[in-house]
C-alpha cells in the first residue's frame, strides 16, 4: 500500500516532486502518521529556506480520506500569519497568488502531483508578503528609509523577529541577493540543481529610542551551499561601514568586488586544470579527477617496485594556497585492514610565481623524495601488527 | 461588532473524558461541535486592591455537550469555509448553545492550523449563530456572542512522555495588536485557560451556586389517588400530568404506585413477586434495546470498514497513474 517510503502513493508522488522541482533546497525534516491502525505516514514537517533561515511548516494529509487536500500548521513564532486574511494590495504575493491558493484547495486533485509544489510556493510568497509587510510597520526612522531604496531590488527578503517578550530584542532582517550575474551559466558543465547566489544579510536592531545615533546593522555574507566549491564567501573581506551610511550606498562597493572576485575564482577552474594537466606527464594519467573545479585529483604512481597512490587537493585559494597532498598504499595495510595513508602533505617547497610547468616539477621532486619516507613508513607499520 | 472575551473555559472531567475517547478511537483525524452557555460572573473583590476595577465581571464558557463526526471535514470545506446547513441549527435550550467546535489530529504539533483558523473564523462570523450571555442567576443579559471557542486535540509528536493526549483551548477573537495603527483589527487566537470542573481545590467553593441542569423532563405525577386538588388546578396542567403519567406507566410495565405501598407492612411477603416480575420484565427490555444497540453498531462498523476498503482502494489507484 505505501510506496516505498511509508507513504501512500499519492502523497509520496506530490512530495518527490516537491523536493526536486522547488527553486530553493528544501528537507523533510520528521515524519508521521495520523492513522490509527494502517500505520500510514501522511504528515510531515517540511524545513523551507526563507530570508537565509528556515521555517518550520508540517503538512498534514489524510491517509484515510485521500481526497482531501492537505492542512498546514505554520511555525510557533508565525502565529499572526494567516494567508487568507492577506488582502491584494499588501505587497509581493498579491490576489493572484491567493485565489491559486484557494482554487488549488479547492479543486484538490491527488493525482496530479505538482499540486504541492504549487501550495508550498504560493503559500511561501503569501508569507514574504507577510514579512514584508510587518517590517514595513516597524516604528524606525533608518528601517523605513532603507527599505525605501531598497524596494526595487528583485528577490529581497525580509524577516521581523521579536524577541521573546522584549520589545528591545526585536531585529529587521533582510536577505539581500547581489550581483544579477547567473554563475551557474559561468561554470562549464554546471552541476548545480539550484541557482547559486550570494546574499547579504543585514540585521537593524530596532526600537532602541533612547540610542542618539543608530549603530551600524551587522553584515553577514552569505551563499548557497554548492558554491563553496568554486568560491568560499568566508575568504571575503566586507567593505567596513562607515557611520552614517545606507545600504543604497554600501552595496555597490560590494557587488563590484564580488562581481571581480567570482570572475576569478572561475578563471581559476582553467588553472586548476592546467596545472593537473601539467602533471600527467610527470605522474602519469590521474586514475581520478573532478572534472568540473578541479578540486581534488589521484595519481597512481610506482617507484621502483613501490607503487602508491597520490592524492590532491587544490583550494579554490590555489595557487596562492599550495595543493595538500596524502599518500596511500596500495599495498600495505593497518590492523584494521584499511590502506596505510600518510598525514596530510602540506609544507613543501611552493610559490605562487613559478609557471605551471614549473610547479608541476617541483611537485614531481617533492613526491619522489618523499616516496622513501613513506615506504619507510609502510613498512614499519606494516611489521608493527 | 466586537465580542467580549471569555476568562476562562469550563468543562466537566466525563465531558473532556468522552471527547478524548472518541478521537482515540476514531481511524484519523476528527472534528466536532462544541455546546454549551457562557455565563457572565461577578467574582467576589474582597482585595483591597481596587485598581483591577475593570475586570469586574468575568465570561466563563461552560462546554456541557459535544458532539463528533467521527472524521474531519465534516462541516466545512478544505479552505475552512464553513457549510450553514451542516451544523446544527440553534434551539432555544439555553444550556445548549453551540460555542465552538474541537479538532482532534494525531501526531501533530499542538498548534492551529491554517484550515483551523479559516473553520474558526467562518463560524464566528454568521450571524445566525449569535447566542446570549446569561448571568449567574440563569437569566439573559443583552451581551451576545458568537462561536468562537476551539479546542484542539493532538498526540504527542515524541513518545517519551507519560501523556498519551494533549489540548489547548482558543477562542478567536479580534484584538488591536500593538504595532499598527492603520489595519482593521484582525482577529486571532487567544489561548485560553481549560478548567476541569470537580478537579482540584479551587472548586470547592463551586456547589454553592451549583445549578442542576437535567436533560429529562421533571415527571409530574400525583402518588395519591385524590381528585381533591384536581378542580383548583388547570385543564392544561391537568392534561400535562396525564401525558407524564403515561410516560411513567410505558416505564412501569403495568406496575401501578399505588402498589408499591402494599409492599409496606404486613401484605408485604405476597407482593414481592409482583415486585421481582416487574425487575424481570424491565431487565427483558434492557437486554433487548442492549441487542438493538450491538446489533447496529455492527452494522455501522461493517459500513466503516467498507468504506475505508474503498478510500484506500481509489488511494492505491490514484498514485499508480
Amino acid at each position: 500500500m505505501s510506496g516505498g517510503d511509508g507513504f501512500p502513493p499519492f502523497i509520496s508522488a506530490q512530495l518527490h516532486y516537491l523536493m526536486n522541482h522547488f527553486p530553493h533546497f528544501i528537507k523533510v525534516d520528521k515524519v508521521w502518521s495520523g492513522s490509527k491502525y494502517s500505520g500510514n505516514l501522511d504528515r510531515f514537517t517540511l524545513l523551507i529556506p526563507y530570508c537565509l533561515d528556515t521555517i518550520k511548516w508540517d503538512i498534514l494529509y489524510n491517509a484515510e480520506f485521500p481526497f482531501a487536500s492537505p492542512d498546514v500548521i505554520f511555525g510557533p513564532e508565525d502565529e499572526d500569519f494567516h494567508p487568507f486574511l492577506l488582502t491584494g494590495d499588501e505587497g509581493g504575493g498579491g490576489e493572484g497568488g491567493l485565489n491559486a491558493i484557494k482554487n488549488s484547495l479547492c479543486n484538490w486533485n491527488n493525482k496530479d502531483p505538482s499540486r504541492l509544489l504549487a501550495l508550498i510556493k504560493d503559500l511561501r510568497d503569501q508569507y514574504t508578503a507577510y514579512q514584508r509587510k510587518r517590517v514595513g510597520e516597524v516604528d524606525d526612522e533608518r528601517v523605513k528609509f532603507e527599505i525605501s531604496t531598497m524596494f526595487a531590488r528583485e528577490g529581497i527578503e525580509m524577516h521581523m523577529s521579536s524577541g521573546v517578550e522584549k520589545v528591545q530584542s526585536e531585529e529587521v532582517k533582510f536577505a539581500v541577493p547581489l550581483m544579477d550575474l547567473n554563475i551557474n551559466k559561468m561554470v562549464v558543465g554546471c552541476p548545480w540543481r539550484h541557482e547559486q547566489k550570494i546574499y547579504l544579510q543585514v540585521v537593524y536592531p530596532v526600537n532602541r529610542k533612547y540610542m542618539s545615533a543608530p549603530s551600524a546593522p551587522r553584515l553577514k555574507l552569505m551563499s548557497t551551499p554548492e558554491l563553496k566549491y568554486m568560491f568560499s564567501i568566508d575568504d571575503v573581506k566586507l567593505p567596513t561601514w562607515l557611520d552614517g551610511m545606507c545600504m543604497a550606498e554600501y552595496l555597490p562597493h560590494l557587488e563590484e568586488s564580488l562581481e571581480r572576485q567570482v570572475s576569478e575564482a572561475v578563471t581559476l577552474i582553467d588553472v586548476r586544470r592546467h596545472f593537473i594537466e601539467a602533471l600527467a606527464p610527470l605522474l602519469g594519467r590521474p586514475v581520478e579527477t573532478d572534472s568540473v573545479f578541479y578540486r581534488k585529483t589521484m595519481f597512481f604512481v610506482a617507484s621502483g617496485a613501490f607503487s602508491f597512490m597520490v592524492q590532491m587537493f587544490l583550494s579554490t585559494q590555489f595557487p596562492k594556497q599550495q595543493p595538500a597532498m596524502m599518500l596511500q598504499s596500495s599495498m600495505y595495510f593497518n590492523a584494521n585492514g584499511m590502506p596505510i595513508k600518510s598525514p596530510l602533505l602540506s609544507e613543501y617547497p611552493w610559490s605562487p610565481r613559478w609557471d605551471t610547468s614549473q610547479m608541476a616539477e617541483r611537485i614531481f621532486e617533492f613526491v619522489a623524495d618523499e616516496s622513501l619516507n613513506f615506504r619507510k613508513y609502510c613498512s614499519e607499520g606494516h611489521l608493527q601488527h | 461588532m466586537e465580542d467580549p472575551q471569555l476568562h476562562k473555559i469550563a468543562i466537566s472531567g466525563p465531558t473532556l473524558a468522552s471527547m478524548i475517547q472518541r478521537f482515540s478511537s476514531s481511524l484519523g483525524d476528527v472534528d466536532g461541535f462544541l455546546f454549551g452557555h457562557v455565563t457572565q460572573i461577578t467574582p467576589s473583590n474582597l482585595s483591597d486592591d481596587s485598581s483591577s476595577s475593570d475586570s469586574d465581571s468575568q465570561l466563563v464558557a461552560t462546554i456541557t455537550g459535544f458532539f463528533c463526526s467521527g472524521q474531519n471535514l465534516s462541516f466545512y470545506d478544505s479552505l475552512g469555509r464553513v457549510n450553514s446547513l451542516r451544523v446544527p441549527s440553534p434551539n432555544n435550550h439555553q444550556h445548549h448553545n453551540l460555542i465552538g467546535w474541537f479538532s482532534g489530529r494525531r501526531q501533530s504539533p499542538l498548534r492551529p492550523s491554517l484550515r483551523e483558523f479559516s473553520v474558526t473564523n467562518s463560524l464566528s462570523k454568521t450571524p445566525q449563530f449569535r447566542f446570549s450571555v446569561k448571568t449567574s442567576s440563569q437569566s439573559l443579559t443583552n451581551q451576545t456572542l458568537t462561536p468562537s471557542v476551539f479546542i484542539l486535540f493532538t498526540t504527542p509528536l515524541t513518545d517519551q512522555l507519560i501523556h498519551t493526549h494533549q489540548y489547548r483551548a482558543y477562542q478567536l477573537h479580534a484584538s488591536n495588536k500593538l504595532s499598527s495603527s492603520s489595519s482593521l483589527p484582525s482577529p486571532s487566537f487567544h489561548a485560553k485557560s481549560l478548567d476541569v470542573v470537580n478537579i482540584g481545590p479551587a472548586f470547592r467553593g463551586h456547589y454553592g451556586s451549583f445549578t442542576p441542569n437535567c436533560a429529562l423532563p421533571l415527571l409530574n405525577c400525583d402518588t395519591r389517588n385524590s381528585c381533591s386538588a384536581m378542580n383548583v388546578e388547570s385543564l392544561t396542567s391537568h392534561r400535562e400530568k396525564i401525558s407524564d403519567q403515561k410516560q411513567l406507566d410505558s416505564c412501569a410495565e403495568g406496575f401501578r404506585v399505588e402498589t408499591l405501598s402494599r409492599l409496606m407492612g404486613p401484605e408485604a411477603s405476597s407482593y414481592t413477586g409482583a415486585v421481582e416480575d416487574l425487575y424481570e420484565k424491565m431487565l427483558a427490555k434492557i437486554d433487548s434495546l442492549a441487542r438493538l444497540v450491538e446489533t447496529s453498531s455492527d452494522k455501522v462498523l461493517e459500513l466503516e470498514n467498507h468504506n475505508r476498503k474503498l478510500r484506500f482502494k481509489v488511494a492505491r489507484s490514484s498514485g499508480l497513474e
